[in-house]
């Protein structure tokens, strides 16, 4: 009984919504950049760097809005680097993603050992600002003001829109689908990949840095695999941004789901509870959705 | 006044020469057909032209300017339009998305569909194109994917278009509908260049023929000359034509049918694609099947081969060992990334033991038995040319020495060369005995080779002919027989 008042909740509403952003932001930064033919696995790792990048920048500058935009340069330098090794020098993608997840997780680690000589986090960081008006809203205020929050509620169009009714958005998916046809039509499909990996390190730049902000530092392992989520997120979405949110609000659901259980204490064990969102990731992947086809020319180098 | 004029072009990719000092002219308003073998320099010399490859020397002249495209876009950008052999459609996007792709119409920053939508509409009626241009190109037939590629034409307002084999993949009927496409666009005073491999359509359509051989002019000749016997001879150079095998006459039981389909029906999506098919494979013939695309043919293939197993009616197949020659050569044929080798050896099941200096001495055997003309022996298919890959999948069908041999188009972009040889393949496995099904587009493959010969329209084998066959020499006898197919095959019955 106590668990369905405390899913009614609207403390469990601001949790899933908490939960759902860095997903969305990761899924639909992971979007781009497929959608431009570029396999980009190290979302987790950008959202590393990207975290640590707000964190350290905030508090060496002790200015949140320095901080914010050193975040974004510095992840938009690494995916300059990431687009160098899979669109100019072709390197495989997935071992490139790889590579670059295991480097920014360990980068992240040196840093903060190397300059604020602890193993596990950075010092504590305010919060980004709160908007005025929209935080005076009784009860939902607070969840509501956050920028990023509801940056990622009008990405949902955004995306949509870029991606399918803009001349941009329809080159950058002919780079996805069919680079010889674009290429044909005179489109330049590797600056139009370049796009791609470059949206892609800003979104997942932005999950990062809610990430940090939220926790009011950086510490060691705080991404937790939400990069591979926000993956899994988007192929569940078959990389369309509506079905993307759908995706991701039930992953966020679920680990919602899991915290109150966990905090309730029910008999059924937690880690249950831990397997549902991959659980039913599986049986929607086996048949609920139908076929999920990525671009057709994802992943192969051009 | 030329539209385009070409000086002197040099091209080498390595060591081989794609094109040599090729210099020719085409007059504004004219059909002007380029004819030559595979590999013989015509798509290169295309690419050229349309900014895809530059030329190592020489120049080209755009309406008697001087021209350098670095890229394509510059091509588009002189009013230069290519329609490419292999399609460049992108499968997922609607027609109207693939259409304005790369020269899309804007109101700010969002795409002015209802514009655009307006637009193609207009081209559509026009030309009588009959797109719905919210389907996508997965949904939509090969002949409807190269009315796209028209419509992406007209929408560039392409003055001088470049056709590469656009007939290879039609059916006759749909052949015809393509030329009073062509015939309009001449009467709106556009250019056409015209690469194509069917002789008897250069005869039909072209004010103008340039033929290349090994990368260089070495013939070209105005309509009224046009002669295909000499443009033949001009294409192949000094090798003579292999078709001299000739059937020869096998005792067979009639009562003995290899393989027999009984009232077979085959529903797919609530539409039956097969309908109450009759059709009987013997020893020793040649069963040759044609119709529009679409009708049913892939899936009558499948069926046999066993690919396709939930149908009703009753198949009876006396052997299991069947051969495939499958349409779609790239795809369903060979790996492309394996070595000749490796593809003849993909349906062997026996050997365990595959060593290189196996695999090398098969190669060489199909090398020299099939004639596949190679750069090196150790070659990955995809570099092959297309009548190269096909011998090189005949090889393997035949060697398997199967009872029942099944050949779906092939000879589809397969130059006069090859052409003939596969064709005495085909024959030399029906005098040996063997029961042949040959699916085809090309009306006159199919009449030169079968013994018995079926139309088929809307999954249904419409009407049987055999005996009518023999008195195809006769010109009259032969015209007289291709109407009437040719109404068969749209559904028009006759007597």
């Amino acid at each position: 009984m106590n668990i369905i008042v405390s899913i009614l909740s609207l403390t469990f509403f601001a949790q899933v919504l908490r939960l759902f952003t860095p997903y969305f932001l990761g899924a639909n930064a992971a979007n781009f950049s497929e959608r431009a033919g570029v396999i980009n696995i190290a979302i987790e790792g950008f959202m590393i760097t990207s975290a640590l990048g707000y964190a350290l920048f905030t508090y060496l500058t002790n200015n949140i809005f320095l901080g914010f935009v050193c975040a974004i340069l510095v992840n938009l330098l690494f995916s300059l680097l990431y687009a160098l090794f899979v669109i100019k020098l072709k390197i495989n993608q997935i071992v490139a993603g790889v590579g670059f997840n295991l480097l920014m997780a360990g980068l992240a680690k040196f840093l903060i050992v190397f300059i604020f000589q602890s193993s596990s986090n950075t010092p504590r960081i305010p919060d980004l600002p709160n908007i005025p008006y929209i935080q005076d809203i009784p009860y939902v205020g607070e969840v509501l003001s956050d920028y990023i929050i509801l940056f990622s509620f009008a990405l949902i169009f955004i995306s949509n829109f870029v991606l399918f009714k803009t001349k941009f958005g329809l080159r950058l998916r002919s780079a996805g689908e069919n680079p010889e046809a674009g290429e044909s039509l005179g489109i330049k499909i590797r600056l139009y990949k370049l796009y791609g990996v470059l949206i892609c390190g800003f979104l997942s730049a932005l999950g990062g840095i809610w990430l940090a902000s939220n926790q009011n530092s950086f510490s060691d392992g705080m991404v937790a695999g939400r990069g591979y989520i926000a993956l899994a997120a988007m192929i569940i979405g078959k990389w369309k941004p509506v079905n993307i949110l759908f995706a991701c609000i039930m992953f966020a659901f679920f680990e919602a789901l899991e915290i109150t259980f966990q905090i309730s204490g029910t008999f059924i064990p937690s880690q249950i509870i831990q397997m549902l969102p991959y659980l039913i990731t599986i049986l929607v992947l086996i048949g609920f959705i139908g076929k999920t086809k990525p671009p057709a020319s994802d992943g192969i180098p051009y | 006044m030329n539209a385009i004029e070409f000086k002197y072009i040099t091209k080498r990719f390595g060591d081989l020469t794609a094109n040599y000092n090729v210099s020719f002219a085409v007059r504004k308003n004219s059909v002007h057909c380029l004819i030559g073998e595979n590999g013989a320099g015509k798509s290169t010399l295309m690419k050229i032209l349309f900014g895809i490859y530059k030329p190592d020397s020489g120049i080209i002249k755009i309406n008697n300017v001087e021209k350098s495209f670095d890229s394509p876009l510059d091509a588009i950008k002189s009013n230069i339009g290519m329609l490419h052999q292999h399609f460049m459609l992108i499968e997922d996007f609607t027609i109207l998305e693939n259409v304005i792709l790369g020269s899309e119409v804007t109101i700010k920053y969002k795409i002015d569909f209802e514009w655009s939508e307006k637009t193609l509409n207009n081209f559509n009626d026009k030309y009588n194109l009959g797109l719905n241009l919210e389907q996508k190109i997965s949904e939509i037939s090969i002949s409807e994917q190269q009315k796209v590629e028209i419509l992406k034409l007209l929408y560039r307002n392409s003055e001088i278009l470049i056709f590469d084999e656009p007939t290879a993949v039609l059916s006759p009927v749909e052949v015809k509908e393509f030329y009073k496409i062509i015939e309009k666009f001449k009467d709106e005073g556009k250019t056409i260049i015209l690469i194509t491999h069917k002789l008897h359509e250069v005869k039909e359509i072209a004010d103008r023929v340039t033929v290349l051989r090994r990368g260089e002019v070495v013939y070209e000749t105005e309509k009224e000359n046009l002669d295909i016997n000499i443009l033949s001879r001009k294409i192949v150079g000094d090798v003579i034509l292999k078709n001299d095998i000739s059937k020869e006459t096998v005792m067979i039981n009639q009562e003995d049918s290899v393989i027999k389909l009984s009232n077979i029906t085959l529903r797919k999506n609530g539409h039956d694609i097969l309908n109450k098919l009759n059709l009987s494979l013997h020893n020793g013939e040649i069963y040759g099947v044609c119709g529009v695309e679409g009708n049913g043919q892939s899936e009558l293939v499948d069926l046999i081969f066993g690919l396709e197993k939930k149908f009703s009616g009753y198949l009876e197949k006396n052997t299991n060992k069947i051969s495939l020659v499958p349409d779609d050569r790239l795809k369903k044929g060979m790996i492309k990334e394996f070595t000749i080798g490796e593809n003849l050896i993909l349906k062997d099941k026996n050997k365990l033991n595959i060593t290189k200096k196996y695999l090398t001495g098969l190669t060489d055997e199909v090398i020299n038995n099939f004639d596949v003309r190679v750069p090196e022996n150790s070659v990955i298919m995809k570099l092959l040319s297309g009548g190269n890959q096909q011998k090189v999948i005949f090889a393997r069908e035949i060697e398997l020495n199967n009872d029942v041999l099944i050949f779906s188009h092939p000879t589809r972009g397969v130059d006069i060369n090859a052409t003939a040889f596969i064709h005495s393949k085909i024959i030399e496995q029906r005098n040996a005995g063997k029961a042949v099904l040959l699916i085809s587009s090309d009306l006159d493959e199919l009449l030169s080779l079968s013994d018995k010969f079926g139309v088929i329209y809307k999954g249904t084998l419409v009407k049987e002919f055999s005996s009518e066959l023999e008195n195809i020499q006769n010109e009259t006898m032969k015209n007289k027989l291709l109407e009437k197919i040719g109404k068969l095959m749209i559904g028009i019955s006759v007597e």
